[in-house]
């Protein structure tokens, strides 16, 4: 046989491309494939962009690991040199006060928020989009911003309190130490309160206002209604928002980076900032991953109840 | 014509030809590559950025054909890129660098000394303060350039209505004009918070006059709890107390320069960018600022802080004979003169011929930071180049202990604290 006879006549060849597509398509068709041809690459992404960097973090943590050198394996040598260093609890101690006191006023305000907003009112809508404005701009502008409200010099916070009869030059909003975590505590609540408020504006209106009117005849209060009806509705909401919040405050960063870098005297510090300043300005890899790996155990906790709670409802 | 909806297929396709296109566009950028560039952090004087861009770059290019770009990064951003550049072994072929980082940086660097060779011997020498950042092991892993110092920037006018017609000569004289202008409402307002240079500025050689100091010169010894150091705390405490806003505990680089432009503040500790700036946009601030050296402390002596700026090479880069012939011609007397005139000697140059550069006359203002050279130091002096060095000043040790006491808290403590922390830092180390 000479290989002339062997050759697949054009249209023939042609056929079977067309059909090797054909199965190709039907077989990318199916359910189970498809499905996980569209889930692969956002689980590649986070494998690439949240899971590598977070092993490459915790192998980080274990080494003496200077930067632009070779480091060497030292167990938890990292995380022994934090737990005797002042600097590090009282950094732990900056960042619960911060998430904690700002995470309860993000709460009731964007609660208070949420409730007004679900009211009729002009401009409803308008109102409604505005309110959201903090939470779009970016944050290091908005924290630019926030820097010449608080400045001594220039402050037109300070003018104020002048003009209202404090003595000058006012309140020294950063360079007094505890001044200095009630402003970063402010500025982090007005930054974060639309994302509550709009976030719980969304869950009340998945409350029907027949509940609200079948409570009203039968002579409820607004208070009543509030406390037996709304509150109880919003509750899964109001948890899964507030879980996030925990999670976001925790872990911030920018704010207190652009404002005060930490000081004075590390009264502003964050586990974000600090890590960030032993890895990058010292050059401790190692060092620096601990400190950032110290944030996990809280976190893990957090994100432990909301995955439970999730299940449960 | 109609338009039936994307079907699965179709979005897949697309999805590919996506990732192929942004694939092609890489190879082709990768290809067209054959450029240098030099990163650097923007400048506050901005004529210096202007003249790399526009006179520099453009004369190499017509001299040799090689392209150059001029990569800048903002303010306080540039060890962030350098740390990225070096660890990933891919981004500029040649870097601006600043304090101990040629040390840091040292495995990522070629060896840049037959350069700082050639431009010491054509231009008179180095000063030490030059090569105290860049020689690792006998090496120099950059060219020393320039020193943006730190020197007390004072109100003339001010000063003089209190009695001072000239700048205090000591510690205790600054104190003593600082408490006369804060009562005539010109207080003095000097970084005590976390910035990256105006804090260490003047805090480091207040403590250095005083005879203080952190480590040993065998860079092991704790040698922060000394009654000098507590001198040196006790006097800084007086002294934010008795003449300064006290806003000065949180300010970071920027604040006390908004605050001298504002005529809020009669004294401060900073580079000559304020003058700079002043001149050319406040010019009645400007004829009333000078400079001055630091102060003396109670040993005699003055001390400034050493910021030294100096340009290396990355060893990943591709052809380090196109980059090495970069930087020598840049070092070249011709170039180099034009370089430092261009930001008004704002980085006051290592090599000792240009001591009496007639650049320096064009503002007899600046003079001071010439002069300061001899005195200056990097933080952690007199214990040689360490990573330690390093993490002390990441972790604010020194400023905050000096802060904390301006706080309140007693000398003993903030002292205690921080020689744990310096323990810490170095035992480790």
């Amino acid at each position: 046989m000479s290989a002339s006879t062997l050759q697949v006549p054009p249209r023939a060849a042609a056929g079977n491309r067309a059909l090797g597509r054909s199965r190709f398509r039907e077989w990318t068709e199916k359910e189970g494939v498809f499905s996980w041809l569209m889930i692969g690459p956002p689980i590649l992404f986070l494998c690439a962009m949240v899971g590598y960097p977070f092993l490459y973090g915790c192998y980080l943590s274990l080494m003496h690991r200077p930067v632009a050198s070779t480091g060497e394996f030292i167990g938890l040598g990292n995380f022994i040199a934090d737990w005797n260093d002042p600097v590090f609890w009282r950094v732990a101690r900056n960042t619960i006060v911060y998430t904690f006191v700002t995470t309860v006023l993000k709460a009731l305000g964007g609660l208070g928020l949420a409730l007004v907003m679900n009211q009729s009112f002009p401009m409803k809508n308008f109102v409604r989009a505005a309110l959201l404005l903090p939470f779009i701009v970016p944050t290091v502008l908005s924290t630019i911003a926030w820097m010449w409200i608080l400045d001594p010099t220039f402050s037109v916070l300070n003018w104020l309190l002048i003009a209202a009869g404090v003595p000058a030059p006012g309140p020294s909003w950063l360079g007094n130490p505890v001044l200095a975590m009630c402003s970063i505590i402010v500025i982090n609540t007005w930054r974060g309160l639309p994302f509550y408020a709009i976030t719980l504006l969304a869950g009340l209106q998945t409350i029907s206002p027949e509940l609200h009117e079948a409570a009203t005849i039968d002579g409820a209060t607004t208070w009543h209604r509030f406390r037996y009806i709304t509150l109880p509705l919003l509750q899964p909401v109001l948890f899964i928002v507030t879980m996030f919040s925990i999670i976001f405050t925790f872990s911030d960063f920018q704010l207190v980076y652009v404002l005060t870098r930490g000081g004075p005297a590390n009264a502003t510090h964050l586990f974000a900032t600090y890590a960030f300043d032993i890895a990058m300005s010292a050059g401790q890899f190692g060092l620096g991953a601990s400190v950032a790996l110290a944030m996990l155990p809280p976190l893990a906790l957090i994100i432990l109840a909301l995955a439970i709670y999730m299940r449960k409802r | 014509m109609t338009h039936s909806p994307p079907s699965r297929r179709d979005f897949l396709k697309a999805a590919a030809a996506g990732s192929l296109g942004a694939a092609f566009s890489l190879t082709d950028a990768q290809a067209a590559a054959k450029t240098l560039t030099l990163m650097h952090e923007n400048s506050f004087i901005k004529t210096y950025d202007e003249y790399m861009n526009k006179t520099l770059i453009p004369a190499y290019e017509k001299e040799t054909g090689v392209k150059v770009k001029y990569d800048l990064v903002s303010v306080g951003g540039l060890q962030t890129r350098v740390t990225t550049a070096a660890e990933t072994g891919s981004g500029p072929d040649l870097t601006g660098m600043a304090f101990n980082w040629p040390f840091l940086y040292d495995e990522k660097l070629i060896d840049v000394t037959d350069i700082a060779d050639e431009a010491g011997k054509a231009n008179g020498g180095w000063h030490p303060g030059g090569t105290e950042a860049v020689i690792v092991n006998g090496k120099f892993k950059a060219v020393p350039f320039g020193n943006i110092g730190q020197l007390m920037n004072w109100r003339t006018d001010w000063f003089g209505e209190v009695g001072f017609k000239t700048f205090p000569d000591t510690w205790e004289g600054l104190l003593e004009a600082g408490t006369k202008l804060k009562k005539a409402g010109h207080p003095f307002g000097f970084s005590l918070g976390h910035g990256f240079g105006d804090n260490h500025g003047w805090l480091y050689p207040l403590l250095w006059s005083y005879g203080g100091a952190e480590v040993e010169p065998d860079g092991k010894t704790i040698v922060i709890d000394s009654n000098e150091t507590a001198a040196a705390v006790d006097f800084c405490r007086k002294f934010f107390q008795n003449t300064m806003l006290e806003d000065a505990l949180g300010w970071t680089d920027p604040s006390n320069n908004k605050a001298w432009l504002g005529q809020q503040i009669s004294c401060t500790n900073n580079a000559q960018s304020i003058l700079w700036l002043a001149k050319r946009e406040f010019p009645d601030i400007g004829k009333v600022t000078d400079h001055a050296l630091n102060p003396m402390g109670p040993t005699g002596k003055r001390f400034h802080i050493l910021n030294p700026w100096s340009h290396a090479i990355f060893s990943y880069t591709p052809d380090p004979a196109v980059a090495k012939a970069f930087l020598r011609w840049l070092m070249q007397p011709k170039q180099l003169s034009g370089w430092y005139a261009s930001a008004d000697m704002y980085y006051a140059p290592f090599l000792k011929g240009f001591d009496n550069s007639p650049a320096w006359n064009v503002e007899p203002r600046y003079l001071p930071f010439r002069d300061s050279m001899t005195t200056s130091h990097l933080p952690g002096w007199p214990a040689p180049l360490s990573r330690a060095q390093s993490e002390s000043v990441a972790k604010y040790v020194v400023v905050d202990m000096f802060a904390k006491a301006c706080a309140g808290a007693s000398t003993k403590d903030v002292i205690a604290a921080a020689k744990a922390q310096l323990k810490q830092i170095y035992q480790q180390a």
